[in-house]
């Protein structure tokens, strides 16, 4: 298992984090955190991830990246 | 403020349809959804009453996919919502712009465990490309118009649209008058077009492996100038078929579980991939990690997360194919491995000889391909019929395959032809089906009978579900378990109680006059055609076996 921390940026849209628990999941990632904002100026959400999986985390992102309301993801660190 | 004119959310939602061209609609009312239908009534939108919202899910795919347009269905809340959901997932997996109404419950009552309320929005987010629950009247004139361009941008997809029944019902100045265009969410990395080409330059033995995206792109012309100016031996996907010219010399056919021969040994040797609008399904590779084993990769896509998702690519080239395609057609020097493909397409060519006086299916679709008019549209439903169709019918553009690829999804055929007859009314529709799928959507032959339209039906009957009964057979033992039908009601008499013209047929001197009578029949028709419930689907691709090492018919 490798451990990855994403950092995400969304518009703060209906059920965007939702979106993003279920793609995480289904394609094979496992959350071992989560921490979550919103700036109420600009409604911007930022999300970090915590997950871990055996799959190389690039598959995840271009997923979330996918999301309409996604504008960013980053890859923080990598951790084995 | 450029307009002003009081609309209620209903009123909003035709006026908006209209503005995207949107002539036809498929649906089934109800409850929360009713204020949309009583809209309905005033506008220029023609709506197609559905028996299922399965039925009309599948019969906007078909339109969509027959059409190039937008499909769009309604349905109520609860159960009309939740029927609607497996023909989204067929519209997520097979990559077709779809955009779906649902009512929902009055906003006040969501989330009380209302009569008929679901949490359609959450369960959409699973077989949707994106959603929107509509909470506040002032957004839904751009909530709709962004649900029309999400179906459309980059890879296309369903879009669910919910609207509670008080936002159908109240009054909103409509606001914009324009289209809204989305910020541009597709950016991709520049093309690798350098890197490409001295791959194709170095290949001696390369092949063109052709999608569904190809079609989706609207890219048939730019992929067969490619073909053409580079000579590349090419194969196809289940969903790719049409793309190629079928005439094309170096055109191998089908790959993957049930394709051909040729195709399959042409991809295991080859030393170069082309992917182009493909993703290399399971169902194409076989034993992933043996499929196409000397080659490198070149993967043209519109979708990122595609690239290196199940295959690695050597070069990427991400973006519109129409503009990419041109830019790799250059010409190759593959004489010698031409002629290897060549060869391979003489020697594994189809053998339609066949003992005895029972039916042999490939024969009768090859013959229904040969003698059905020019531009016909064949939809399927899914198992051994679909894979036979594929394998023997010949299409000249994707538009004219309709199969349900991705999902697989039994019940797709009738109301997918439905789809097709409403966007393409001068055209031949055809319906391949089987016994099992038949059923599952049975329900639309009223659809059929209530717009009269001239859906030809073909219903390869061996009163079995055929490919499970072949699975059953070849790798569980011969243990058969529920795949017999032999209690299938009355297929004729049921046609005709749905004023379709039927026949059934038993024997091959019966064929050739069955489908010269059924193509030239004016209306809806259904041609049962029995067969031998042994035959089996050859080649097959054992699962998790290399493409190279196919069953063959004994």
């Amino acid at each position: 298992m490798n451990n990855y921390q994403l950092m995400i940026t969304a518009d703060d849209k209906q059920v965007v984090l939702e979106r993003i628990l279920q793609v995480t999941r289904y394609r094979g990632f496992l959350i071992n955190g989560i921490n979550a904002k919103v700036n109420t100026g600009t409604n911007i959400g930022t999300i970090e991830l915590l997950v871990r999986s055996e799959r190389p985390i690039e598959l995840l992102v271009d997923q979330i990246n996918k999301l309409i309301d996604i504008k960013e993801v980053k890859i923080d660190n990598h951790a084995s | 403020m450029t307009n002003e004119k009081k609309l209620t959310g209903a009123g909003l939602l035709f006026n908006v349809l209209e503005q995207h061209g949107v002539e036809h609609v498929f649906g089934y009312p109800g409850g929360a959804i009713m204020p949309i239908y009583d809209a309905l009534y005033d506008s220029k939108v023609e709506h197609f009453l559905c028996r299922h919202e399965q039925g009309a899910a599948f019969s906007a795919v078909g339109y969509a996919r027959a059409s190039g347009k937008v499909g769009v269905c309604f349905a109520t809340s609860g159960p009309g919502a939740t029927n609607l959901i497996t023909g989204l997932a067929d519209a997520l997996a097979d990559s077709i712009p779809i955009v779906a109404i649902t009512g929902q419950v009055a906003t006040a009552a969501m989330g009380s465990d209302a009569f008929q309320e679901i949490d359609i929005f959450g369960l959409s987010l699973a077989c949707t490309k994106h959603s929107f629950q509509v909470t506040d009247i002032n957004d839904l004139e751009k909530v709709l118009h962004q649900a029309f361009a999400i179906a459309l941008e980059g890879r296309q997809g369903p879009v669910l649209v919910d609207i509670p029944k008080d936002i159908q019902i109240t009054e909103v100045n409509r606001c914009l008058d324009k289209l809204v265009n989305l910020e541009n969410k597709v950016k991709l990395p520049p093309a690798n077009v350098g890197s490409a080409i001295a791959l194709l330059n170095q290949a001696k033995q390369p092949i063109l492996y052709v999608g569904g995206g190809v079609g989706m792109a609207n890219a048939i012309d730019e992929l067969r100038d490619f073909a053409t100016t580079t000579g590349l031996p090419s194969v196809s996907t289940l969903k790719g078929l049409g793309a190629i010219d079928p005439e094309d010399e170096n055109y191998l056919g089908m790959l993957g579980m049930h394709g051909t021969k040729a195709a399959n040994i042409a991809v295991q040797e080859c030393d170069l991939l082309i992917a182009v609008g493909a993703r290399f399904d399971d169902r194409v590779t076989g034993k992933l990690n043996e499929f196409a084993p000397h080659a490198k990769v070149i993967h043209f896509d519109i979708d990122t997360s595609e690239i290196n998702k199940r295959r690695i690519a050597d070069a990427s080239i991400l973006g519109d194919l129409k503009v990419n395609l041109p830019a790799l057609a250059i010409p190759l020097a593959i004489k010698p491995w031409q002629a290897v493909c060549h060869e391979m397409n003489n020697n594994f060519a189809w053998d339609y000889n066949h003992p005895g006086e029972l039916i042999f299916a490939p024969a009768v679709l090859k013959e229904i391909s040969d003698k059905m008019p020019k531009n016909s549209c064949v939809t399927t439903d899914v198992g051994q019929h679909q894979m036979w169709a594929a394998q023997h019918m010949v299409f000249d553009d994707p538009s004219n395959f309709l199969t349900s690829a991705g999902m697989g999804t039994m019940g797709f055929g009738i109301p997918a032809a439905v789809g097709a007859q409403v966007s393409r009314p001068t055209d031949c529709i055809i319906a391949v089906s089987g016994d099992g799928s038949f059923m599952m959507n049975v329900q639309e032959l009223s659809t059929i009978k209530r717009f009269q339209l001239p859906v030809k039906i073909v219903l390869i009957d061996n009163a079995k579900l055929g490919m499970v009964r072949q699975w059953q057979d070849l790798f569980f033992n011969g243990r058969l378990s529920e795949t017999d039908l032999a209690d299938n009601p009355d297929f004729i008499m049921l046609a005709n109680a749905f004023d379709i013209k039927a026949k059934m047929i038993t024997k091959k001197s019966q064929v050739s006059a069955a489908i010269e009578e059924m193509l030239e029949h004016d209306g809806p028709y259904l041609l049962q055609v029995k067969i031998d419930a042994q035959e089996n689907v050859w080649p097959l691709v054992p699962p998790n076996t290399a493409n190279d090492k196919m069953m063959e018919s004994t």
